[in-house]
């Protein structure tokens, strides 16, 4: 069998914001596009084949690839694939890209996630994701399960509002040295979160992800096309995926027990002892603040229930052991068509030692991750060279 | 493009396609075939390593359609996928998976019920908001306008593409599986209720719901886990325009540049006699001529002509649609899919009353979008 | 951000609202639910034949062993459960079942019923949330006229304040 290493070698977003009037869904998918052929340094023609994503029901253009992988990208006679999971779409795209060019069918891929939330509907979309009988009725979109979620976990450990609104202050003021996050609020104060307003308890408006338009491109290239393009490549080193049950509410969710299965296996894959001393930056998919401090426990940074102290301690900011989210993550910035490739491309500039104002030093492995459906997890470690 | 692995198909499992299966849930439809291909194969699901499913939010009614499929296809705590897309396209991914050595066996599903929506509204969905949708086009207008523009230029008939929907509803009494199982004539073609000019009713194929699932394995493990793998050889994909206006309405150049794809992959050089079989996604009559000539099974123009000859037929030199194609069974999104099952069923000689003698090598056609804008191309080989 | 309210001015909007009506099949499993709750003011759930895990809501297939559950697999529950997770809803959303803003605040909750291994979601009557607490006994409300619809039948679930 004949498996490819590949790496990341072009990469373009948009600046996010929450409502682009001034583009259609085509010409805002463009100009990350654009920027990732230009950063990649190719033609249109070059590239092989496009896998694009988002959730056609939250913009109500069904098969949306189809006009968007032509009139966006350079899809007219080429390959166009569309994977559509969800939170988890970016990921979905970012593991699909790799596969395909891993296989050795492909030797390049343009891999491109988008959302136009403000077109249609997110709250209304999501909402029908869930069962029509069981569970639309009472559901509230993304944020009830989540505020649900957020509540056991505060009962369980005892982790304070006041823990969970350091997440927002560390990843907001991260987003100022981000010049693509849609929220940048370099000066704010753990008082600006805790005093907005309660909207699921004990979720906070600002303890919640905003919801933003956006694209976001990046380049795939196997071992011989990479050496043709750059010389500072990030490297895939593990992909895995972990999904749970159809009913989200099955089972208590507030641990992410599908964060610890992918990563588990994506570890083991990766050569990965210890994270927090294996790597050196994580760019994780945080909805909420909670979230944040659950989800660094999920993915073994440190013990159950120690999620809050971890951040007490520092070593998640960005002086920290272990930065996450040096690009402001999910609670600044959420197109969520293209969030987990965010994640993906953000875990990919600091490998590629291009992150300027939010770089973290001497970083040689990173990790990305999408969350999204009934608690899927998807983990991405990406590495300086390639895994051998 | 650099030499790639070996991957085949161990088993497949259908259901019944039929117009409404009101008494199953999507999940109930789904572990139906899963639990078909288990038992058949005699695996367990910790022998699939992951699952690849294909399916459509619009035609579901559901936003993440592969959420509400998670249990039956046996995903929990494992690795699932979905393509939003034909089977076809999921198929692919599938294959890759494992030609990327990340697993041993992929399980590949593919779904869809037309009940429970009103078809032509979601695909006027398919159009964009900013221009086309306004017109109120669907699949069945855009056919029209398709088959009027080919028919026109090559001197096609009524009465040929008429022949399409003969030949494949009489090939659908073979297949246990298929939806509409019922001999029809020329007549009752030409004389049955007009659609979008020149398209009658019986020129397009019924609405169905349906699943059908498949398992793949590596080359080893395919070998030990049954006598009669069928093997990838070929994979072609290609991409039209979108705007109808800026599309080549009389020919399928998409389908022609992904065919020829796959014939170059495979070692494909005289289709019409290295094929011995083709399941191709027919949306409508005139569609499968105009597949003919793409797929370069005649030459371009003379795809009515190529229908007369009765090469296409069961007893022909090249067969297409045993299982009696789109025409006969319909489950949109699973039609890619239930086509290289088919041909899996051809290649290992399981095809019971439709099996074409000596089937070595088959093509499986799956499209995406309106009128074969989307389109993936499939070859497999027997050995 | 100036930037962005000169341009709000410069683009006009067109709204447009599509009706997408579709059919759900609920399965065989939903109907005896339905059917039970409407006669006998029943809650069922389903069990595994193999693992004896009880699922609520009932469904056609345990995930875990990948086996079927069919009506005969279904058993009654009791009203009554434990709280284990609890919010109040408090902003706007368009509901897609009504095409309406949903009104809100609205208390919703986690709780697993007596006898069922997976936890559910709900209704709860309740929108202070001091007044609730995790481990609290919760029970279903009936409405007056039963119809064979969740929310109709039972709007939601009440903290058992005698028990609490």
């Amino acid at each position: 069998m004949t498996k490819h290493d590949v790496a990341v070698v072009g990469i373009g977003q948009t600046k996010f914001r929450s409502k682009r009037r001034d583009v259609n869904i085509p010409e805002m998918i463009y100009e990350a596009v654009k920027m990732a052929l230009d950063d990649a340094q190719l033609e249109p023609k070059e590239i092989d084949a496009i896998i694009i994503g988002n959730m056609d029901h939250f913009e109500g253009i069904n098969f949306s690839e189809l006009l968007c992988g032509i009139e966006a990208a350079p899809g007219y006679l080429k390959p166009v694939v569309k994977v559509a999971t969800g939170g988890t779409t970016g990921s979905s795209l970012a593991i699909c890209g790799y596969h395909n060019v891993a296989s050795g069918i492909y030797d390049n891929v343009l891999v491109v996630g988008w959302e136009k939330l403000n077109e249609g509907g997110a709250t209304t979309g999501i909402i029908t994701a869930f069962d029509p009988v069981w569970e639309r009725p009472s559901l509230a979109g993304a944020l009830g399960p989540l505020a649900l979620m957020a509540g056991m976990y505060s009962a369980k450990y005892g982790i304070t509002a006041e823990q969970a609104a350091k997440v927002t202050v560390k990843n907001r003021s991260n987003a100022a040295n981000n010049p693509f996050a849609h929220l940048q609020m370099p000066n704010i104060t753990i008082d600006y979160v805790m005093s907005s307003q309660m909207i699921a308890y004990p979720l906070r408006l600002h303890d919640c992800c905003p919801q933003s338009e956006g694209a976001c491109a990046l380049i795939y290239a196997n071992e011989q096309e990479t050496k043709k393009i750059t010389d500072n490549p990030a490297w895939f080193h593990a992909v895995e995926t972990a999904h749970y049950y159809t009913f989200g509410t099955d089972d208590k969710m507030f641990d992410l027990p599908t964060a610890t299965i992918a990563s588990k296996k994506a570890y083991k894959k990766a050569g990965i002892k210890n994270p927090i001393k294996d790597l050196d930056v994580a760019e994780i998919y945080e909805p909420t603040s909670w979230s944040e401090l659950s989800w660094t426990e999920g993915l073994g940074f440190c013990k159950p229930g120690e999620g809050g102290k971890l951040l007490d301690e520092g070593i998640t900011q960005m002086s920290g052991e272990l930065p996450v989210n040096p690009s402001g993550g999910v609670l600044s910035t959420n197109p969520i068509g293209a969030t987990a490739l965010v994640r993906v491309a953000e875990a990919a500039i600091q490998i590629m030692g291009r992150g300027e104002k939010r770089q973290v030093p001497d970083v040689e492995k990173a990790l990305a991750m999408g969350f999204g459906g009934s608690l899927w997890t998807e983990i991405m470690i990406l590495g300086k060279n390639p895994l051998r | 493009m650099t030499k790639i692995g070996k991957v085949a198909i161990v088993g497949v499992a259908q259901t019944k396609y039929e117009k409404d299966k009101i008494d199953q849930t999507y999940s109930e439809l789904v572990f139906e075939v899963v639990k078909k291909l288990h038992n058949d194969l005699g695996i367990t699901n910790d022998d699939v390593g992951c699952v690849i499913t294909s399916s459509n939010d619009f035609n579901d009614g559901r936003t993440i359609a592969n959420m509400a499929i998670q249990d039956a296809v046996g995903s929990v705590r494992k690795a699932e996928s979905r393509v939003s897309g034909d089977g076809a396209f999921a198929f692919m991914y599938g294959a890759m998976r494992i030609l990327s050595e990340s697993y041993d066996t992929v399980m590949v599903v593919s779904h869809c019920k037309c009940s429970e929506v009103n078809q032509y509204l979601v695909n006027n969905t398919i159009f964009d908001p900013y221009y086309q949708r306004h017109l109120g086009l669907d699949q069945i207008s855009s056919a029209g306008l398709m088959a009027n523009m080919y028919m026109n230029k090559y001197g096609v008939t009524e009465e040929q593409a008429a022949k399409v929907v003969v030949k494949n509803r009489k090939n659908a009494l073979n297949n246990p599986y298929a939806h509409l199982r019922e001999e029809i004539t020329i007549k009752d073609v030409l004389n049955s209720k007009m659609m979008a000019y020149p398209l009658k009713e019986l020129d397009f194929p019924p609405f169905s719901d349906g699943a059908v699932a498949m398992l793949l394995a590596k080359e080893d493990v395919a070998k030990k886990m049954t006598e009669t793998p069928v093997w990838f050889k070929g994979y072609g994909n290609c991409t039209d325009a979108y705007y109808l206006g800026n599309r080549n309405m009389t020919d399928l150049i998409g389908l022609e540049l992904a065919a020829k794809e796959a014939y170059r992959m495979a070692g494909i050089n005289k289709p019409n006699k290295n094929l011995d079989v083709c399941e191709v996604s027919e949306n409508f009559s005139v569609h499968e001529l105009m597949i003919y000539e793409a797929l370069g099974l005649c030459d371009k123009g003379e795809g009515g002509k190529f229908i007369e000859s009765g090469e296409t037929e069961m007893n022909g030199s090249i067969p297409v649609n045993p299982s009696g194609g789109v025409l006969s069974s319909n489950p949109t999104m699973a039609n890619g899919l239930i086509r290289v099952a088919e041909i899996a069923l051809q290649l290992q000689g399981k095809a019971d009353k439709r099996q074409i003698s000596n089937a070595k090598t088959g093509l499986a056609y799956g499209m995406n979008g309106i009128c074969s804008q989307g389109n993936c191309v499939l070859i497999f080989g027997g050995e | 951000m100036s930037k962005n309210r000169k341009l709000k001015k410069d683009f006009f909007e067109i709204k447009w609202k599509t009706d997408l009506p579709y059919r759900y099949s609920i399965g065989k499993l939903a109907v005896k639910f339905f059917e039970e709750l409407k006669a006998n003011k029943k809650i069922m759930g389903s069990k595994c034949p193999k693992c004896e895990k009880v699922h609520f809501p009932p469904r056609a297939v345990c995930a875990d062993c990948m086996v079927e559950m069919t009506i005969e697999d279904m058993v009654e529950l009791p009203p009554k459960g434990t709280l284990e997770g609890f919010t109040v809803i408090n902003y706007p959303f368009t509901d897609p079942s009504t095409g309406g803003i949903r009104p809100f605040p609205y208390g919703y909750a986690l709780f697993k019923l007596d006898g069922a291994d997976t936890y559910t979601m709900h209704f709860v009557n309740e929108t202070d949330v001091n007044k609730m607490k995790i481990g609290q006994r919760v029970e279903a409300v009936f409405n007056e006229e039963l119809i064979g619809d969740l929310t109709a039948d039972i709007p939601y679930f009440r903290i058992i304040k005698e028990e609490n």
